[in-house]
């Protein structure tokens, strides 16, 4: 049976991790910290999939980020999933040959959707998360691209479609008012677009506990749920809530 | 002991590499020296992208025909790990009808399944075949890390280990010194560590 994922999300600034809370962003410590906090080698076992992604405001530099990504995937033997700051295909190579297995993209998907039908080209579908941020307004979810900040013009039902045809390999649905609140998933709108799609749809923004988590992949189309949340899974955070997961019959996968 | 992972340019060679480092087999090379690949104990042929581009480059660099003999005629083991265990079969229809190394008989087709979330992405539980030695002390239905969006079906019994995404398709095989699997290993936590370590002492 094909397994619903958990995945972690760490957001890089600037050379710092960051707990980000409606796209505010606060540093929480280098990558020296976060080894000594969350040991990746030994927690990634309680993980399915990691995502790193550099939130930077304005100019990133993908050279460091890469350097940073190699870093983190030493010893971690799950898929890695990193964007942030990919302009152009050779961003894309330079995270590829730095370990990542995946390459996230966002805002060139609107701006030069060029580029996403490069990267799937050469290094397949499968190879490209596309990653959507959204807000609701006055009760009607719109899409922001540009950290949050550019208003998307098409609906999100047609935003989503249009992602499918770029041949995204998966969707990661991101909450901005509920990202790094702790609060829990936005369910109304996760129920309502998970289905609409026919790719891995990834859920991320607002899980501030194990049931949140559980709750999150119990909703039908729900493919992976995703935290970034530094603060509540420190320590033994995330190997906690996948045994609690599992114990409540999640369907993931099993590890001796 | 001495591996050589066959690199033609498409795929994360990196963490095949470190896997087998981790595992404590510290002769790895990556290469795509003919020389070299014939001096190897084993050759591991990874990949990750787009079927025809990878055939196209595989016969660029005039590798189709040193790698058939060394696997047929020399018989050294080979293991192929997500898009190399498809170019392994004869043929698929990914970027248009491409032939590939032969070396199994495997036919490669996109997913024919409705209502069907396309790529299979994911950890998937396999059901591996009889006597395996690939999943030698991997119990039960082992959880693997999957993604694609072709899939190797086969009218032969190539030592066949199953997975089921709507329908049931060849996650990987085994016949004497050739393997494959369609999964990733490196990226399988420990059923994939101790499916790479069979493939380097038992094969």
């Amino acid at each position: 049976m094909l397994r619903n994922r958990l995945i972690f999300g760490l957001i890089y600034s600037s050379g710092s991790f960051m707990q980000s809370r409606n796209f505010r962003l606060q540093r929480v410590g280098d990558v020296n910290w976060l080894e000594k906090n969350y040991k990746f080698q030994k927690i990634s076992f309680s993980l399915d999939e990691l995502v790193v992604l550099d939130a930077t405001k304005g100019e990133k530099n993908i050279e460091k980020f890469s350097q940073v990504v190699s870093r983190l995937v030493e010893d971690v033997f799950i898929p890695i999933a990193a964007g942030g700051g990919i302009r152009k295909i050779g961003d894309a190579e330079l995270l590829f040959n730095s370990g990542a297995d995946k390459v996230i993209l966002n805002s060139p998907l609107y701006d030069d959707p060029k580029l996403a039908e490069e990267v799937v080209n050469r290094y397949g579908s499968q190879s490209l998360v596309a990653s959507v941020d959204y807000k609701v307004i006055n009760d009607v979810p719109i899409v922001h691209i540009h950290d949050g900040v550019t208003p998307v013009k098409k609906s999100l039902e047609e935003y989503l479609a249009y992602l499918e045809s770029l041949g995204v390999g998966e969707i990661i649905f991101n909450s901005i008012d509920k990202d790094g609140t702790g609060f829990g998933y936005d369910l109304e709108n996760i129920k309502k677009y998970a289905k609409s799609v026919s790719v891995p749809f990834i859920v991320m923004g607002g899980a501030g506990n194990k049931f949140h988590l559980s709750s999150g992949l119990s909703i039908d189309g729900v493919s992976a749920v995703a935290t970034a949340n530094l603060f509540n899974f420190i320590g033994d955070g995330l190997p906690i809530a996948r045994s609690h997961m599992l114990e409540h019959n999640a369907n993931l996968a099993r590890w001796d | 002991m001495k591996l050589v992972i066959v690199d033609y340019g498409m795929g994360n060679l990196r963490s095949v590499t470190s896997a087998i480092r981790y595992l404590g087999y510290e002769q790895v090379e990556i290469s795509n020296d003919p020389l070299v690949l014939s001096c190897a104990d084993k050759l591991i042929l990874p990949g990750v992208g787009n079927y025809a581009r990878a055939m196209s480059r595989i016969n660029e660099l005039n590798l189709t025909d040193i790698i058939r003999s060394l696997v047929l005629a020399d018989r050294k083991p080979i293991l192929g790990i997500c898009l190399g265990m498809q170019l392994m079969g004869k043929s698929s229809t990914e970027g248009g009808f491409n032939e590939g190394l032969c070396l199994v008989d495997g036919l490669v087709e996109a997913f024919e399944v409705k209502d069907l979330k396309v790529p299979h992405v994911g950890y998937n539980q396999v059901t591996p075949c009889q006597n395996s030695r690939l999943y030698s002390e991997v119990g039960g239905e082992p959880d693997y890390y999957f993604t694609h969006s072709f899939r190797m079906t086969s009218q032969t019994d190539i030592g066949n280990t199953t997975c089921f995404y709507g329908e049931r398709f060849i996650a990987g095989f085994e016949v004497e010194n050739i393997a494959g699997v369609q999964f990733h290993p490196e990226l399988s936590q420990t059923n994939g560590l101790k499916l790479l370590k069979n493939f380097i002492e038992l094969f």
